[in-house]
């Protein structure tokens, strides 16, 4: 149950997060005619958070080795993540810009606590089980 | 399983996993708080002389009621627009005392296109200027042309090296080295270009300022007091030169330097108070769990005791432990202080007010080994009366106590 937990709520409240932030407190910058590319970053970083929540979910009903794929996926989504705004979309260059002071760190951030929680659920459930 | 004397702090620490994250857990935040503490520190003390170095003039005379904004545009204000004229820099200039002066000229940009920022565009000369041109010429060694410029180092340059301001593209000759100041959000045009600046904010927007001032606008005058003068009896001779001129602001770049040390001293022994009281209570966390450890570990030790390990032996099982906890609870807080620190940079500068600049890092490597070495230290430490404490009573006698 530990273990099922672990590999779950994490990446739950982690998704939520990634999923918020960009709407919210980390928001891209606003008032542009047209969007720009921290807009994109924005938008594409709310759909991996969903990705990355429902998994969290379905490791909530499933089985050791298939939570162990789940965490591996969610991982690799906190990669994509991390790639959104700063290799594939990018962020306004402006450095005091909000989406380049607030958005890209948070997103960092949030993608590199993933990454680090999935790792530890993915080790915790290959181990195993303990003989009563 | 077979278990070796190497191998044996490694399962003790496994095998009480409670005991083991309370300990790291300890470790984690006291190693957090010294190295987050003192990268604050460092970043605002590289910012602070940053801005010593680049605030380089004794006087700075301003038109009437602006000397606030002229502050805030050395400091963190936000991008502005004000002048006098030429003819009244010029006489500024020739005050008695005046060892050198150069005039500036300000103007703040709109938002461009996205994701640009409102600029303040600063017009100096070069052939007299001593403020920037120093800190200019790091980067860059020509000689500024009409219509280019240099940016600052926030500045978003676009890949084909130009800004666009007021619809039009701007060369960009340099960029400049990053001040932890305002003047990051800057680019410098010479004083020739000024007028060109504003026909084109005339074609696209509000004209910055109305063009037959264009030519004869000058925003500020830099003065380098001459020896045996103060800035004070300089601003004095030039309010005699004229009636009209008891109005003009006077800005000290010095005293502004020294109220923003002020600030950012008091900052940093707040933060140095609080990290010290927070590492001895952290210390006294640890001794006092390493003591409650050692006397439920009484009868484990003393049955090593009698399986033939020496005093050597546990002192060394205990040293492993509280060093591996050190290392690993060390190295913890340093990732997540890093993880807080490095990414939000920019918006810590910004929140704090002060002038921020990140250290290089040669600095933080030297500051991680710190971190890391301290939190060792401390749980080494910390076991040393578990140490002592085990080491005293013969182990039959230990092994019997409560029999």
């Amino acid at each position: 149950m530990t273990k099922k937990l672990f590999a779950a709520v994490p990446t739950i409240v982690l998704g939520a997060l990634i999923a918020i932030a960009p709407q919210t407190f980390a928001h891209a910058c606003q008032g542009h005619d047209v969007p720009g590319a921290c807009h994109y970053s924005q938008q594409a970083a709310t759909g991996i958070g969903i990705v990355i929540l429902l998994l969290g979910v379905i490791a909530l009903f499933v089985e050791a080795k298939v939570r162990i794929g789940l965490n591996i996926a969610a991982a690799l989504n906190a990669i994509l993540l991390i790639a959104v705004p700063t290799v594939l979309i990018g962020v306004c260059s402006g450095a005091m810009m909000h989406c380049r002071a607030v958005m890209l760190p948070t997103l960092i951030v949030l993608g590199v606590l993933t990454i680090v929680f999935a790792g530890i659920a993915v080790w915790l459930d290959s181990r195993p089980a303990k003989r009563s | 399983m077979l278990i070796d004397m190497n191998k044996l702090p490694f399962e003790n620490l496994k095998r009480k996993p409670l005991r083991t994250t309370a300990l790291l857990a300890v470790v984690v935040v006291l190693s957090l708080a010294l190295f987050g503490g003192s990268i604050l520190a460092t970043n605002l003390n590289t910012g602070m002389a940053s801005m010593e170095r680049r605030l380089g003039a004794d006087l700075m005379v301003v038109p009437q009621n602006t000397a606030q904004k002229a502050e805030a545009l050395l400091t963190d204000g936000s991008p502005t627009t004000f002048y006098l004229t030429k003819d009244v820099a010029d006489q500024i200039s020739q005050a008695d005392g005046v060892a050198q002066a150069t005039q500036q000229t300000y103007i703040s940009s709109l938002a461009a296109a996205c994701c640009d920022e409102k600029l303040q565009i600063i017009g100096y000369d070069p052939a007299t200027d001593f403020v920037i041109e120093p800190w200019v010429a790091e980067q860059f060694d020509g000689t500024l042309e009409d219509g280019q410029m240099l940016a600052g180092a926030n500045v978003n340059v676009s890949a084909d090296g130009t800004i666009e301001l007021y619809g039009r593209d701007w060369p960009v000759v340099a960029q400049l080295a990053s001040t932890g100041t305002n003047l990051d959000n800057s680019v410098f045009i010479n004083q020739t270009t000024v007028p060109a600046m504003v026909e084109a904010s005339a074609k696209v927007a509000t004209q910055v300022m109305p063009e037959e001032y264009a030519g004869k606008a000058v925003s500020s005058v830099l003065i380098n007091v001459a020896e045996g003068y103060t800035a004070e009896t300089v601003a004095t001779n030039i309010q005699n030169l004229d009636a009209s001129f008891k109005d003009l602001g006077f800005v000290y770049p010095g005293g502004i330097t020294a109220t923003t040390r002020t600030s950012l001293n008091t900052l940093v022994a707040y933060l140095t108070l609080f990290i010290a009281v927070l590492w001895v209570m952290g210390a006294i966390v640890l001794i006092a769990v390493f003591s409650t450890s050692a006397n439920e570990r009484k009868r484990e030790f003393a049955s090593l005791r009698i399986m033939g390990a020496t005093r050597g032996m546990l002192n060394t099982i205990i040293l492993k432990e509280s060093a591996v906890i050190g290392l690993t609870g060390g190295v913890l807080g340093v990732a997540v202080a890093s993880l807080v620190i490095f990414p939000f940079s920019s918006l810590i500068g910004r929140q704090l007010q002060l002038p921020y600049l990140q250290a290089g890092p040669l600095l933080i490597c030297g500051m991680i080994v710190l971190a890391v070495a301290s939190a060792v230290v401390l749980s080494v430490v910390g076991s040393l009366l578990t140490m002592w404490r085990l080491g005293r009573p013969e182990a039959y006698l230990t092994l019997r106590e409560g029999e």
